[in-house]
């Protein structure tokens, strides 16, 4: 009887209740339900530990801050202390001058050894094994792996003195250790293997037909690196980049133990000012080096559309 | 002219090509028919260059190939897979080989842009030059791989099952305009296929690969009414094999015997028989037959495929048959499952192998 009528009353005529309670839509409306209830916790997690927090963060950082207090006077104070000091604004410098400089050394140095695994090695048994491999250096903790370089840079260290016996050099080379040197080569070692695989894992992915395809063409080993494999890495190469520049921009550790208190990055003067208890100054600089890593990572993604790629 | 001259290939301990000589002339479509695993595609990667064999010549125009990589062979690949650059624009695709080869790069944007828009009117692909090709059709990019290919102007062109990736009625019309436009280009074109049919249809000269050599090559008519081996005759899947022995100037095994034109051969020879499928005519079982051969038989299924009826029936030592019946004639009978029948053809139809040679 309904199903006559629905029949007679023609597809635009059909009443939006008769359309909500068929089966179709009831299975419909199950299915969104499973989906809120799968992002349910992830979203709760988020809100509660990520977005509040975030708004506390931009809240305090206008509060009112005295030597041993702080209350919730709306002032500027604190910016303005950190957008006038030359102190604060060289050490946000330094923070985005050693992310470009790590950045760029990951790529350089983890390129390659992506390549190596992703495209030359074709054996998938062969593959996971050489990338267990690269993080093997993660199986002992941050800090040793750091501290590690100490022996290694140090004026007495292994570099000094195989160049010493070597006598390629005259005197201990002083800038390898404590110094902005030393904190760049600390963070390439640590941050190198998270740009090798999201690479290692695009470059597996390309056909190898595609490669032998472009070498019947005609095209030498160079052309096909950079009209063929590089392009179609590219979605690798962002997310790494991204990981990279996410973990390198929030860094403190490296430059407090390698840099002998001569590289002051943004993460340093959180720390150090959440240790005075200068809570509004450390949120300055907290908002700031947010700011920023948004920032890097807008840009990063307008230059490949990961989403379009994969 | 791309000859082939007792070419081995092994991987390992695996012998894939075994002493191989095939000769394919200048333009000229051949097919190259085999067996998944018979090493078509080991044949066409050595032939490419993308492998090396491991013993003998392949020279083109009298020029030897081995050592050479695969762009200066003068020889395109056309992959089963398209293996289509999945960055680049359909446009971008075809002109990839003038613009970035090593010997002979085109730098003239407008004569790339002039001789690709020719190549996208010779394969149909106008006004798809923009797109990208994830977002054309199974069958816009095999015209797209076929001209990335023949852009470049190769003697001989590759083509390793082209048609696999494409549905059936799509298959069809590529056929024909493979052939058309290999016919205007005067190419060679070498197509490898597992599919008898297409290997028929397309081949002005259709290659059987078998045991890892070329079993026969020869015009598509004359192989299929002639093979010259049982191997090739089963690789056709047109023709029953009957195995027996030469006793009296007749063929005689356990469900069968009548008499063959063998003259040449000793009695007691191991012998095969092959008679097409359509060969056969079936009657009931211990029916009077006059100078007609036959097989006693026991039928098993039938099967309707819209032109052919193929009828399966097992004889009395175990061999299936397959009769083929062609809807035109007349409405075919009904046979009864499990039971007997009697498979008679024209003992002049028979082709007669010796065994030995087999």
């Amino acid at each position: 009887m309904e199903i006559a009528e629905k029949a007679s009353s023609g597809v635009s005529t059909v009443s939006v209740r008769a359309s909500a309670d068929s089966p179709a839509a009831r299975r419909q409306r199950r299915e969104r339900r499973r989906a809120y209830f799968l992002l349910a916790p992830g979203v709760l997690w988020m809100v509660l530990f990520m977005v509040v927090p975030m708004i506390m963060v931009v809240y305090v950082s206008f509060w009112t801050q005295t030597t041993f207090a702080i209350h919730p006077t709306i002032t500027t104070d604190s910016w303005v202390r950190f957008l006038t000091s030359s102190t604060y604004l060289t050490s946000t410098w330094t923070t985005i001058r050693i992310w470009a400089i790590v950045l760029v050394a990951t790529l350089v140095i983890g390129y390659p050894v992506a390549l190596f695994i992703g495209l030359l090695v074709r054996n998938t048994t062969v593959q996971t094994t050489l990338l267990i491999l690269c993080i093997i250096p993660f199986w002992t903790s941050f800090l040793i792996r750091i501290i590690a370089w100490r022996p290694m840079l140090g004026t007495q260290g292994a570099i000094n003195t195989i160049l010493l016996d070597l006598h390629l050099i005259d005197h201990p080379l002083r800038f390898l250790l404590f110094s902005e040197f030393s904190v760049l080569v600390g963070m390439t070692q640590i941050y190198c293997v998270f740009m090798v695989g999201p690479i290692t894992f695009m470059l597996s992915r390309i056909d190898p037909s595609i490669i032998e395809a472009a070498r019947d063409l005609g095209a030498g080993f160079w052309r096909i690196f950079w009209k063929i494999i590089l392009p179609l890495s590219l979605p690798g190469v962002m997310v790494g980049s991204i990981f990279v520049s996410v973990m390198v921009l929030g860094e403190f550790a490296t430059a407090a133990s390698l840099s002998g208190r001569k590289v002051n990055l943004l993460g340093n003067i959180i720390v150090t000012q959440v240790g005075s208890l200068k809570w509004a100054f450390a949120s300055v600089a907290g908002v700031v080096l947010t700011i920023i890593i948004v920032v890097v990572i807008t840009a990063l993604l307008r230059v490949v559309n990961i989403r379009k790629e994969v | 002219m791309l000859a082939l001259n007792s070419v081995s290939k092994w991987y390992g301990e695996v012998c894939a090509l075994d002493r191989l000589n095939v000769v394919i002339p200048d333009d000229c479509y051949v097919s190259l028919l085999g067996a998944s695993g018979s090493g078509k595609t080991t044949l066409l990667r050595v032939i490419a260059g993308f492998e090396e064999q491991d013993e003998g010549t392949v020279t083109l125009n009298e020029v030897r190939l081995e050592g050479m990589p695969p762009h200066r062979r003068g020889i395109g690949f056309v992959f089963q897979n398209f293996a289509l650059f999945p960055h680049l624009s359909v446009f971008d695709n075809i002109a990839f080989g003038l613009r970035y080869r090593e010997t002979g790069a085109e730098r003239d944007g407008s004569v790339i842009r002039q001789r690709v828009a020719d190549m996208v009117r010779l394969v149909g692909l106008e006004g798809l030059e923009r797109r990208a090709v994830t977002a054309i059709s199974g069958g816009q990019r095999q015209r797209v791989a076929l001209a990335r290919t023949l852009v470049a102007e190769p003697r001989v062109v590759l083509l390793d099952e082209p048609l696999g990736a494409l549905d059936a009625n799509l298959r069809e019309r590529m056929c024909d305009e493979l052939k058309t436009i290999r016919e205007r280009l005067g190419v060679t074109f070498l197509h490898v296929t597992g599919s008898e049919s297409e290997a028929l249809l397309m081949g002005d000269m259709v290659a059987v690969l078998a045991d890892r050599r070329i079993a026969q090559i020869a015009p598509a008519d004359e192989l299929y009414a002639r093979p010259v081996s049982p191997e090739v005759a089963r690789r056709l899947n047109a023709y029953n094999i009957l195995s027996g022995k030469l006793s009296n100037g007749a063929f005689r095994s356990k469900a069968s015997g009548f008499p063959v034109r063998g003259e040449h051969l000793v009695d007691g020879t191991p012998i095969d028989v092959a008679v097409r499928f359509d060969r056969f005519t079936v009657r009931p079982s211990g029916a009077a037959g006059g100078a007609e051969a036959f097989v006693e038989a026991r039928f098993i299924a039938s099967e309707f495929t819209g032109a052919l009826f193929l009828s399966f029936f097992r004889s009395n030592d175990g061999q299936l048959l397959q009769v083929v019946t062609h809807m035109s004639g007349p409405e075919p009978e009904m046979y009864e499952t499990g039971k007997d029948y009697r498979l008679a053809f024209d003992p002049n139809d028979a082709i007669v192998y010796s065994g030995e040679a087999a």
